[in-house]
């Protein structure tokens, strides 16, 4: 049998800054608020959990983003998002259909006073890039082009090639990946 | 034989067209979803060549380097062949 997953139901993380949160997913994003479920905190054996309030915004798509307030608690420090590039890698990254859409979401951000990124063109995407009022990493994306069977060809020789690096423990650079990777689309082409 | 691939996709047919007018590349014929551009000598291809945005331009040898890397800017990529070994 083969297991399948059908797309993100929602993601979730928690925020200490309840009134920010609903302005910015709500009023700014204009995400509607969809559901909201509140509990009783319940003790385990090793852990006390304070009560909760976990609420959803509609992203699209029958998919959500969530959050949890935690009531009368206070941020721990592990858990205030860090600045700089490599905490953009969490992020979450919400899909538009079109160049004008995009465009429109970001003069939309911008005239809320949202700071957002220049509009970058990758591979198969463009993006816009900004933190919510947590300082999470949101991304608002559209496709160039559908992903095709020599994407994931690609995507296998690249990741083999990195973990054959990783192996080593001398692995330091992007030309040494691209130099195994080499070698394995000659054996590739010959094969 | 020193070169480099280029996947054979849309956002990557730009630099393969800046290989085909460079003088000193031979653009090989696609094999198994790669065309190998190889060069016999130093190299230097322009991002302005190839029109190709930051973000793509810093990984358009993302197919595969035979060859070592001399210079990597948002503007210029300088490619030579190399017999070094590709860890230390």
């Amino acid at each position: 049998m083969t297991l399948t997953l059908h797309g993100v139901d929602h993601t979730a993380r928690p925020t200490w800054k309840l009134a920010e949160t609903i302005h910015f997913y709500r009023d700014i994003l204009g995400l509607p608020l969809v559901h909201a479920v509140t509990a009783k905190g319940w003790g385990r054996e090793d852990e006390q959990h304070a009560d909760f309030i976990h609420f959803f915004f509609d992203s699209g798509n029958e998919s959500s983003i969530a959050f949890f307030c935690y009531i009368g608690t206070r941020q721990p420090e592990n858990l205030k998002p860090p600045r700089g590039y490599m905490a953009m890698g969490n992020h979450t990254a919400w899909r538009v259909e079109s160049e004008s859409d995009l465009l429109a979401w970001q003069e939309k951000l911008e005239a809320q006073g949202v700071k957002v990124s220049q509009f970058i063109t990758h591979e198969i995407i463009e993006s816009i890039y900004f933190r919510d009022p947590n300082g999470y990493p949101l991304e608002i994306t559209r496709p160039l082009r559908d992903m095709g069977a020599l994407d994931a060809t690609d995507a296998a020789h690249t990741i083999e090639a990195a973990l054959a690096l990783e192996a080593t423990g001398k692995w330091t650079s992007i030309e040494q990946l691209w130099r195994k990777k080499a070698e394995r689309i000659q054996q590739h082409q010959a094969a | 034989m020193a070169g480099f691939y280029v996947l054979d996709v849309p956002e990557f047919r730009p630099l393969l067209e800046a290989a085909r007018r460079h003088p000193a590349c031979q653009v090989h014929p696609l094999a198994a979803g790669y065309t190998f551009v190889e060069f016999a000598t130093a190299i230097e291809i322009t991002r302005a060549a190839t029109g190709l945005p930051p973000a793509l331009w810093f990984g358009c040898l993302t197919a595969g380097l035979d060859g070592k890397i001399t210079e990597f800017t948002e503007e210029t990529l300088r490619l030579a062949p190399t017999n070094e070994p590709i860890l230390p």
